[in-house]
């Protein structure tokens, strides 16, 4: 009970951030329907999709510190345990969605023992190392398609809720829209607990919290474990919303860190950052490749400007866009 | 048993000539980060970059490849340079994360830049002293000349570079960077220089790196893909900041790649199914990341680190 | 007076509206998925012109043309309404792909979509298709599962790799028995050992099933066969193992960069193979002719297109010339196929005379067009209504063509199958490295 009072508590943030933040879910509801064009809508769900992996990222990488670069092979997990068992033993969404997530996070668990003896740099590229292969694993393993991939016969009726097939996107909006919001109220109990505390500690500085009695590599490892269940969610929710997966799809690198990237720049370690963070990234790609992504003789236009802004954030604010934010508020109150 | 020495001295063969072309291309990344401690996701595009330099120069002025070497260093370096005073300056006020996504932004920038100018098509040269040459070595040992070019430049790049780290002030002064940027700048060393100094070398490495590549890769705008992972195991398993470490764990990285065809050559002496190989040889990165984590578990500092 | 001018303002507007309801519609929007940037840019790139080359025909009066779809200016059933091609970039990324394609379909309104190269991001298009009920044609992805699906609004012009598969082994057969011009027949034996090695993707890893399931009754199936990852730098030790055999004949699929950088391999390791294919995508694009020259001497591959068939079809040459005035380059297997299946959608259209989905679809699986109109040396195009591969053009026929050295010393693919259709002998064995 004190644990879901506790999730349901913002009181600690100014009223400012509950104001927008109440304005921005209300706006979320209402959004399918208002006019908007089916591109919004498919650039909505990305947003929200990016929005919760980059939530399961902030756990481990903004709370704990410890940067994560292989956070699709859980990706991987979750989209295939609920395609395979979709195809071969007919099980509905809802079944195969707690599977997923349990596979990934004792994957997580068994991978996760050897990496956080880890450091910085070694551990970025070290769950790289994982990712890449499982992916090798995944891409010659015939009982899931191999490198061939999977597709997800279309049923018969739709909308069917429970196999999360839909023909109009704004059921597929709803759905990831209550993942997102689950997410972001578990991540309000998540800063508050113990092992959110354990892990702010443990990256201010590992030493001091080791004295303190904090189990650090176990706390990390929880933390993981964590964000993995996170990230595994929503590749279930992909496989159902996209009905083909590959390994190239959902296990590539570019992936993992596409959702390390969107955290980071949005601000790791505060709840809204990684919100923020796709937010910006996830319309910006998809409008700047619509508009300017086809142009003859301008080939590559829309991805320079994209890295341009995302490289101006950076050299501005390395603290990421929630980071500009803190700052403009310590301005004004000085 | 001749036919298993012969195969097996092949792939040997192949895994250290590989191995050398690895080390050299992660030699860049290992002075960058054993100076300032950033992992660069750009260094590819360093090496794409090196690439297209070279080509310029031997297509527009006809010249052999070779002659793109120098001219190749000297962009690199003045590219390494840009980067570190537009961009990599002001990353590093941030935690780890902003490096990352920082030099992520570059990546995606050099790239995208050059498909705008270069177009996509792969392209490649045709002849030069190096172009496409290769010689046998006893009973068929193949050697390709561009590869043992590779290997020749990177061990006096290595050279170059020991004696730089040794035996200069500067590289005293790199060094003392390295080891405590507050510390040294107490000591009058201007540490700012000192790590543009890095990214400059940084770049000229991987840039002269990649106008000897282009001997025998095609260069498009994505071709630093191919070089990026590696690099980074070969960095990180050397051990992050280690010169010699970055050239032994080329030569295990090039190694390991060659395991389906050392399988080969036992399977020739024991008659084992070869269509197996076909199986192996999809893994055969994994075996350098599975090497990589092991290593790394074992001794989290890599092979010749000597810090976190 | 500004009544006046309003009245003839709105007089003039009820004009223009009762010109337009009677054209009913001015302009046809076809949504194009390419990948324009990315590993595949340089394919995109080729697709797009050959695309909007067929789109300019269509549009104007070429009398010079024998082509049906010279002759209109736009499509005649539907008033002269002109085409236009709404293209976008997907970057090689499926979920990008699917995306781009709701928009195409729900905002742009299009009515009909074509794409889009990777067989992965093809397969979540027509996904979406499918989920909304608007026709798409495929031009060149040759994944046989895409057809397999029992998909309603998905159509394929080009042959799939299986059709190009089964091409090879009727040619490796016939080339045994002297079918081939220039070649006397031998004893099968001089082909083997057989070896094989595809890049790791979705179309890699068929076209490698194809190959093990397709040679094995002929007893042409590969000693070593091998799947290999495109992105990687190195690819010498898969040619190691490949040559460990001592290779007759050596079967490849290929995207791109990986194609030039493994007969570098092979040309650095010396090998001596009498014949080498490959699975077309890198191997007959321009550049990997541009990238290794010479060196692609007696390679052969598997295409649909080849300047050389514009000796045989008159109307191939003349839209050859058409597309090198425009872009300074012969057509590709790429372009000729993108110019195909814009070439198909003209033609549903101009039977369906509406651009209403459902009639659109009847006309799809309805239309027939001649081997006389087409550029590629298919005997037409015809989809499949009922059956297995649901929506597969049967008429398609694959070709191999063989590169060899043309009079100016530039490198032509000849072509060597199908065998009454041969412009030149063929080189076998080649010389090898």
């Amino acid at each position: 009970m004190e644990a879901l009072r506790q999730a349901f508590d913002f009181s600690d943030f100014p009223r400012t951030d509950l104001c927008v933040a109440v304005a921005v879910a209300v706006f979320l509801f209402v959004f399918p329907a208002l006019p908007h064009s089916s591109f919004a809508m498919a650039t909505m769900i990305q947003f929200l999709m990016f929005s919760v992996y980059g939530m399961g990222w902030n756990t481990i990488g903004g709370y704990g510190g410890q940067v994560d670069l292989g956070k699709a092979q859980y990706v991987g997990i979750g989209a295939y345990t609920t395609a395979v068992m979709q195809i071969r033993w007919d099980l509905p969404f809802w079944v195969s969605l707690p599977i997923g997530m349990s596979l990934a996070v004792g994957w997580s668990f068994i991978i996760g023992y050897p990496l956080f003896r880890l450091r910085g740099h070694y551990f970025a590229i070290a769950t790289i190392a994982t990712s890449l292969i499982l992916k090798d694993v995944f891409e010659s393993w015939s009982f899931i398609g191999g490198a061939r991939g999977l597709k997800i016969p279309l049923r018969a009726e739709m909308p069917d809720f429970w196999f999360l097939q839909f023909r109009e996107d704004y059921y597929y909006y709803y759905v990831i829209l209550a993942f997102f919001f689950v997410g972001l109220i578990y991540l309000n109990w998540f800063r508050q607990s113990r092992i959110g505390m354990q892990l702010r500690c443990i990256k201010d500085n590992e030493e001091m919290a080791r004295s303190l009695g904090i189990d650090s590599h176990w706390a990390k490892i929880k933390a993981y474990a964590v964000a993995t269940a996170f990230v595994a969610a929503v590749g279930s929710f992909h496989a159902c919303y996209n009905f083909n997966i590959e390994p190239e799809d959902v296990m590539s690198l570019d992936l993992s860190v596409l959702i390390a990237l969107m955290a980071m720049l949005g601000g790791a370690g505060s709840l809204w950052g990684p919100i923020i963070g796709a937010a910006i990234l996830v319309p910006m790609k998809n409008y700047l490749g619509a508009w300017f992504g086809a142009k003859a003789g301008l080939i590559g236009l829309d991805l320079i400007i994209y890295s341009t802004i995302i490289m101006a954030i950076a050299a501005f604010e390395p603290r990421g866009i929630w980071g500009i934010v803190t700052r403009i508020r310590q301005s004004r109150s000085d | 048993m001749d036919a298993f020495l012969l195969q097996m001295a092949k792939a040997i063969t192949a895994g250290l000539l590989m191995g050398l072309v690895f080390g050299l291309v992660a030699l860049g990344l290992t002075i960058i980060f054993g100076v300032m401690d950033i992992v660069n996701f750009a260094h590819g595009e360093f090496l794409m970059i090196g690439m297209y330099a070279g080509l310029l120069t031997a297509t527009v002025f006809g010249l052999d490849p070779l002659f793109g070497l120098p001219v190749a260093a000297v962009v690199g370096f003045a590219l390494g340079i840009a980067c570190y005073y537009g961009l990599v300056r002001f990353l590093l006020r941030g935690p780890m994360v902003a490096q990352l996504f920082g030099t992520f932004g570059l990546m995606l920038f050099l790239r995208n830049v050059a498909l705008l100018i270069m177009g996509a098509d792969p392209q490649s040269v045709h002849s030069g002293l190096l172009v496409g040459k290769s010689f046998v070595l006893g009973p068929g040992i193949v050697i390709e000349v561009t590869k043992l070019a590779a290997g020749g430049l990177s061990l006096l790049a290595f050279g170059f570079m020991w004696w730089v780290m040794k035996r200069t002030k500067i590289g005293k002064a790199l060094t003392a960077t390295a080891l405590d940027a507050q510390a040294a700048r107490y000591m009058g060393i201007p540490t700012e220089r000192m790590n543009s100094l890095a990214w400059g070398l940084g770049g000229a490495t991987v840039g002269m790196a990649g106008a000897l590549l282009l001997n025998f890769w095609p260069v498009e705008p994505n071709v630093g893909l191919l070089f990026t992972m590696i690099a980074f195991a070969t960095v990180a398993l050397g051990g992050f900041g280690s010169i010699s470490g970055a050239a032994v764990a080329g030569l295990i990285v090039g190694l390991l790649i060659n395991i389906p065809s050392m399988w080969d050559a036992f399977s020739m002496l024991i008659g084992g199914d070869r269509l197996q190989v076909g199986l192996l040889h999809q893994f055969k990165y994994s075996f350098v990341y599975a090497a990589y984590f092991l290593i790394m578990v074992f001794r989290p500092r890599g092979l010749f680190g000597w810090k976190h | 007076m500004a009544r006046g001018y309003l009245m003839a303002a709105l007089a003039v507007f009820a004009a223009f509206s009762l010109c337009t309801n009677a054209i009913a519609v001015d302009e046809i929007k076809i949504g194009v998925l390419y990948p324009l940037t990315g590993g595949a840019a340089a394919e995109g790139k080729e697709l797009r012109d050959g695309a909007e080359l067929a789109v300019e025909i269509a549009n104007n009066v070429k009398t010079e043309l024998d082509m049906a779809m010279a002759k209109n200016s736009g499509i005649k059933s539907l008033g002269g309404a002109k085409i236009k091609l709404i293209i976008q970039d997907h970057q090689g990324n499926p979920q990008l792909g699917a995306d781009l394609a709701k928009k195409l379909i729900q905002d742009d309104k299009v009515v009909g979509l074509m794409g889009a190269y990777h067989s992965a991001v093809t397969k979540t298009v027509a996904a979406v298709a499918e989920r909304y009920g608007v026709p798409m044609i495929n031009e060149s992805s040759t994944s046989p599962a895409l057809t397999k699906e029992g998909l309603k609004w998905f159509w394929r012009t080009t042959p799939h790799d299986g059709t190009f598969t089964n091409d090879l082994f009727l040619f490796l057969q016939g080339l045994t028995q002297g079918k081939v011009r220039g070649v006397k027949p031998f004893d099968k034996k001089e082909l083997l050992p057989i070896v094989s090695a595809c890049e790791k993707t979705e179309w890699g890893s068929n076209v490698d099933a194809a190959i093990k399931e397709i040679g094995k009754p002929s007893g042409l199936e590969p000693q070593i066969s091998l799947l290999y990852a495109a992105k990687a730098p190195d690819l010498s030790s898969e040619g190691q193992s490949l040559l460990s055999v001592k290779p007759a004949t050596m079967l490849f699929a290929g995207y791109g960069a990986d194609a030039i950088l493994m007969i570098k391999t092979l040309k650095s390791l010396k090998a001596k193979p009498k014949l080498i294919w490959g699975q077309n995508a890198g191997f007959e694009s321009p550049e990997f002719v541009s990238a290794l020259g010479e060196d692609t001497e007696g390679i052969l591959t598997r295409t649909v297109f080849s300047p050389r068939v514009g000796e045989v079809k008159k109307v191939s040459a003349q839209v050859n010339n058409l597309y090198k005035t425009k872009t300074g380059r012969d057509l590709s297997g790429a372009s000729a196929r993108a110019f195909t299946a814009t070439q198909a959608w003209v033609h549903i259209l101009e039977k369906a005379g509406s651009t209403k989905p459902q009639d659109l679809q009847k006309a799809a699986n309805e239309v027939k067009i001649d081997a006389d109109e087409l550029i590629v040396p298919w005997q037409g195009i015809k989809f499949t209504t009922t059956g297995p591969d649901l929506g597969q053009n049967v008429l398609g026929t694959g070709m191999i063509g063989q590169y060899q050295k043309g009079k100016d010393g530039k490198m032509i693919l000849e072509i060597v199958y199908p065998f009454e259709l041969a412009t030149a002998d063929m080189i076998f064995p080649i010389k090898g490295w």
